[in-house]
């Protein structure tokens, strides 16, 4: 926590010295005044007779587009709005854009080049944009309403257009490419966290659970575990009938010959996908409970630190799963 | 009663009670309807099914003399015409949002009051709840938002037991600096089920340089869930050169059995660059450096092509190599796309992805075959048919479409 506030506090530095000198003045003078900061520059009228930029509907835009896409390039766009050709001055604080919103993204270089402010909706724009729309004084809405956030992040489907992709009864973004079902798992092994943004982990839960368990294995799960020696040197786990897995493991262990030692290194490392078919996790608590099995432990090397807090939030609730007394 | 005949039921008051109003007020609304057809195979069964859905968004303005107050909502409401195979209901509702919007109580504060999507730097939900702007107070703007959080499973809204809250400090005023600070708790019935503070900056250098940060740091774990540094070099508007480096910790619910597991970090290192090369062609090329813990790397090349002969006619072909931890994976898309002065739109593509999930599986190959149209009848109203097939390791043909009658008003 200390190291958080000390970054912040030197990022919060950092940014004060290399503002520009002049609109940090200006807006120190201004709230030395009890003023309001200065107004934006002039925003030209929006056109009449196009989709009203002032009070933007959900306009027919785009879905998001899939990685590595470079930025949309419009087609038969309107012409720009009369808008300010000319650089403003780079002391001006962020003004809205509303009456742009009609304007092409190329175009947006007319007012911006030279101005030292780099375009955004670049080839990143999929994983880029979470770090703009999270500002709170963020200008997304000059051109979007929350219904094309919510499009792909919450499954809406107003905004189709003839590249969204179809998913049932639903849609997907266009990074969803294919068939997504069958290339999902690897996809989401590209940043995990990604997966989150948009779905809750019972999403994942509720769709796995339509399927056979033997057909959703992943490498943990298959075989492997037969060749897996009891000791080294000692005869191979394939040697042993289903029977006899209580002589060396009472309490549970090991219920079928599917198992293999890989799983704990494959759940630390994507422990979402665990989650994802045994969400209530008492598949786990065969080994890692401290009631039966094995009562192996899982908690992380940091736990003695954490414990009390996590007791203290959850209620209890996620140790009395585990523990008698905590 | 049902709820989703009430959802209808109140949807279509709403929209006479709209009607009502606009024609006898000053009240000025906007929106869009969209209509939708979609015809499909059960991802069960295989079964054909076919569902009606109507969508519709609004924006409601001139409510008030001084134009501060506005109302936005968009919701679905959704039939299947054959019985789904897993015995759900035939209807189904979303309310996305639907909040009332007062800007400047005060001149100071910006309310928003109803569902709608909250987005922090630690945090983010949909919430039945108030966020508020005080954006006037000089250097530093604050957030505030609450509310219950809302989350949609595949059949409706999931819980009604969880609540958000947070808080948000910003520096405001400053063009080429963003900086904010925000905290956020989510609540799971009266236990607390996330903790968390987040950072995000950015700043512009030198005419030609953007540096950016962002962090999500767990109050409970006491861990940086997130940790996101980068920055992109524009020596002129067409080329953008990035250099990003991202780590995650996973963290989960503290009142889920996971939140007690060891996990590792992940981490990723990012080079891209992106050049629009000329008027008619755009370009752009990644590198990514997976690592997931010892001896559990990946990597993953891009590389994608935009090209405009003319006006009309545009053609994108995007590659993607993926090799390592977890698989391979092939994967390009391609589409073509001609628009005939806005009346007239056609568009058809293929996607083609050849993956190996491990080494225990062979080469795998999953295609998709798609072609659509749009006609524009006037301004406000168009209709739209998409048709898609999928070919992979499940299915030899999986044929279904989709067809939407839209409106604005």
């Amino acid at each position: 926590m200390k190291r958080l506030f000390v970054l912040a506090a030197i990022i919060l530095a950092a940014a004060i010295t290399t503002a520009q000198a002049g609109s940090l003045v200006t807006l120190l003078a201004q709230a030395a005044a009890e003023a309001p900061p200065a107004a934006p520059a002039a925003v030209p009228e929006a056109r009449s007779g196009e989709a009203a930029p002032a009070a933007p509907v959900a306009k027919p835009a785009e879905t998001a587009p899939a990685a590595a896409e470079p930025k949309p390039v419009p087609v038969a766009k309107p012409a720009a709005p009369d808008a300010p050709k000319t650089a403003a001055p780079r002391s001006a604080p962020k003004q809205d854009h509303n009456a742009f919103a009609d304007m092409s993204l190329k175009e947006c270089g007319s007012c911006h080049k030279g101005e030292g402010i780099a375009l955004n909706h670049d080839a990143d724009w999929v994983r880029g944009h979470r770090l703009l729309s999270v500002r709170p004084d963020k200008n997304c809405v000059s051109c979007h309403q929350q219904s094309f956030c919510l499009d792909c992040h919450k499954g809406g489907g107003i905004d189709v257009n003839l590249k969204t992709n179809i998913v049932g009864a639903g849609t997907s973004p266009g990074s969803h490419r294919t068939d997504f079902r069958e290339i999902h798992p690897l996809k989401a092994l590209d940043n995990p966290q990604s997966c989150y943004r948009c779905h809750a982990a019972k999403y994942c839960s509720d769709c796995h659970a339509k399927f056979r368990g033997e057909d959703l294995k992943v490498l943990s799960h298959r075989k492997g575990w037969s060749n897996l020696q009891t000791a080294n040197p000692g005869p191979a786990h394939s040697t042993f009938t289903t029977a006899q897995c209580q002589t060396c493991h009472p309490g549970g262990l090991l219920p079928t010959h599917t198992w293999s030692s890989d799983h704990g290194r494959e759940a630390r490392r994507n422990l979402q996908a665990c989650q994802s078919c045994h969400s209530d996790g008492q598949i786990c608590q065969t080994c890692h409970s401290a009631r039966t099995g094995l009562r192996i432990n899982p908690h992380p090397r940091n736990w003695d630190k954490v414990k009390e807090s996590y007791k203290k939030k959850s209620n209890g609730r996620s140790c009395a799963k585990c523990h008698d007394n905590y | 009663m049902s709820q989703p005949r009430r959802v209808l039921i109140a949807l279509c008051l709403l929209l006479a009670g709209l009607w009502v109003a606009q024609t006898a007020t000053a009240l000025e609304v906007k929106g869009r309807s969209s209509t939708q057809y979609s015809w499909y195979n059960d991802i069960v069964d295989g079964s054909k099914q076919a569902q009606l859905a109507e969508y519709l968004s609004f924006t409601l303005n001139g409510i008030d003399s001084a134009n501060k107050l506005s109302v936005q909502g968009y919701g679905r409401a959704a039939y299947a015409l054959k019985e789904p195979a897993d015995g759900s209901s035939k209807f189904d509702d979303r309310l996305y949002y639907l909040y009332a919007d007062y800007k400047g109580f005060a001149d100071t504060v910006d309310m928003r009051i109803g569902r709608q999507f909250v987005n922090l730097s630690a945090g983010s939900s949909l919430v039945d709840g108030v966020q508020a702007d005080f954006n006037n107070l000089g250097l530093v703007g604050v957030t505030l938002m609450g509310g219950r959080d809302i989350q949609f499973g595949e059949k409706g809204t999931l819980s009604s037991h969880s609540y958000a809250a947070g808080m948000a400090l910003y520096l405001v005023g400053l063009k080429k600096t963003d900086l904010d600070l925000s905290y956020y708790r989510a609540y799971d019935y009266s236990d607390v089920a996330r903790d968390m503070v987040g950072m995000n900056f950015r700043q512009f250098l030198l005419d030609s340089v953007k540096l950016y940060a962002n962090t999500r740091y767990d109050l409970t774990a006491q861990v940086f869930s997130e940790v996101l540094g980068g920055v992109k070099y524009f020596p002129m508007m067409e080329l953008m050169l990035t250099a990003e480096y991202f780590e995650s910790y996973p963290t989960f619910d503290t009142t889920s059995i996971f939140s007690v597991f060891a996990v590792d970090k992940y981490k990723e290192g990012v080079l891209k660059a992106d050049y629009a090369a000329l008027a008619w062609l755009d370009v752009s090329a990644g590198l990514i450096k997976e690592q997931y813990g010892k001896d559990g790397d990946a990597t993953v090349y891009e590389i994608g092509l935009r090209v405009r002969p003319s006006h009309s006619f545009t053609v994108g072909v995007f590659y993607d190599a993926r090799s390592g931890y977890g698989g391979d994976l092939n994967g390009i898309k391609t589409y073509a796309e001609y628009s005939d002065l806005r009346r007239l739109k056609l568009a058809a593509g293929i996607d083609y992805d050849v993956y190996q999930r491990d080494t225990m599986t062979g080469d795998e190959i999953a295609r998709k075959y798609w072609a659509a149209t749009r006609y524009n009848f006037t301004k406000q109203m168009s209709a739209t048919l998409r048709v898609e097939d999928n070919v992979n390791a499940n299915y030899s043909k999986d044929m279904k479409g989709r067809a939407t009658f839209d409106y604005e008003f």
